[in-house]
């Protein structure tokens, strides 16, 4: 869902036009269409960068991990994981919105990585890097628009 | 169905992804994300394009929702006002077939608008079409008469949002058109 359709929804729901507080804020989302082009793809271009470098980054805040237990299939999937989340957070970025990331990765994410045995409180401080690397990269008017999206799969996690 | 039930299946369903609404963004993301990849060159090509195109959409919508009343009044007035259809005998006949089908007219037109600002047809099948025509035969309600008023609403909103935003809004009526027939 983006923020679209959302205002589109809201407006159904009690069955009228939408309101000009609601056109306004559409109007603001798309003349920015521009700024989230360019944000999508600088995380686009940079998702391994981000990965490997924050991955490196939480290994030595936090060493004894799944990801970090020297088998590479543990490894693989916890950084695929991650880079989907940067995916994810590129989607709500274009959508203005943070649906693409509840309905695809965070409504019932604690209950899939418990029943995969990983600690959330490491994962928690691994989003905590990824999100630091992701903002390293973009200046500061386009990292105010990523980083909300970063904190709400941490307070998913929390 | 007992109540529970059913808003156990209706949760079911929903986390299982059942069809929802789409929009143009939304609709790009569902299918890169099925393929777990960022929009490609052609999918970011629609998106600037629907961003670009946003502020006639937004404004479309304004000057449709000022004037949806008068809209239907002039397309119903073009089309149906002077048929045998509101004439004894005819589908539009009582007040409360005329009522009726004035109020399907505003939806038609609302939900063309909704449609014209996602950029994408999908809340029309969801919310207007799916089950319409069935239900129209049960009542007797004329498709081919409903048809030309949908037409003649295409017209009068043309008229009133000029000829780009006409064209856009043009898709969706003529989306409702040939979801009835």
């Amino acid at each position: 869902m983006s923020l679209v359709t959302e205002l589109i929804l809201n407006a159904d729901s009690e069955a009228r036009y939408p309101a000009p507080k609601e056109i306004r804020i559409f109007q603001d989302f798309i003349r920015t269409g521009d700024q989230r082009i360019r944000i999508a793809a600088i995380l686009a271009e940079n998702e391994q960068r981000i990965v490997q470098n924050a991955s490196a980054k939480f290994w030595e805040r936090c060493p004894v991990t799944p990801s970090n237990s020297g088998n590479p299939r543990k490894t693989a999937s916890c950084q695929r994981d991650q880079g989907w989340y940067v995916r994810l957070v590129a989607y709500c970025i274009l959508a203005g919105s943070e649906k693409p990331l509840t309905e695809i990765g965070t409504v019932g994410i604690k209950e899939m990585y418990n029943s995969l045995e990983i600690p959330l409180r490491n994962l928690v401080e691994a989003m905590r890097c990824v999100k630091d690397e992701a903002v390293s990269l973009l200046n500061p008017e386009d990292a105010v628009e990523v980083a909300p999206y970063f904190d709400y799969i941490i307070r998913a996690l929390s | 169905m007992n109540h529970n039930l059913e808003s156990f299946v209706n949760r079911t369903l929903k986390s299982h992804g059942e069809m929802a609404m789409q929009d143009a963004i939304t609709a790009l993301i569902n299918s890169s994300d099925v393929q777990g990849r960022y929009l490609d060159n052609s999918g970011v090509d629609k998106l600037r394009t629907y961003y670009q195109s946003g502020e006639m959409r937004a404004r479309a919508a304004i000057a449709i929702s000022a004037n949806a009343s008068p809209l239907v009044t002039q397309a119903v007035a073009k089309s149906l006002m002077y048929t045998d259809i509101t004439a004894p005998g005819g589908n539009m006949y009582t007040c409360r077939r005329y009522a009726a089908c004035i109020r399907d007219m505003d939806y038609f037109l609302r939900y063309a608008t909704y449609a014209m600002l996602a950029g994408d047809v999908s809340i029309l099948d969801e919310r207007i079409l799916n089950g319409l025509r069935e239900t129209y035969n049960a009542l007797g309600v004329p498709i081919g008469a409903t048809i030309r008023a949908v037409q003649s609403m295409k017209e009068v909103t043309t008229d009133l949002i000029g000829a780009e935003a006409g064209k856009e809004m043009a898709v969706y009526f003529d989306y409702i058109c040939t979801g009835l027939s």
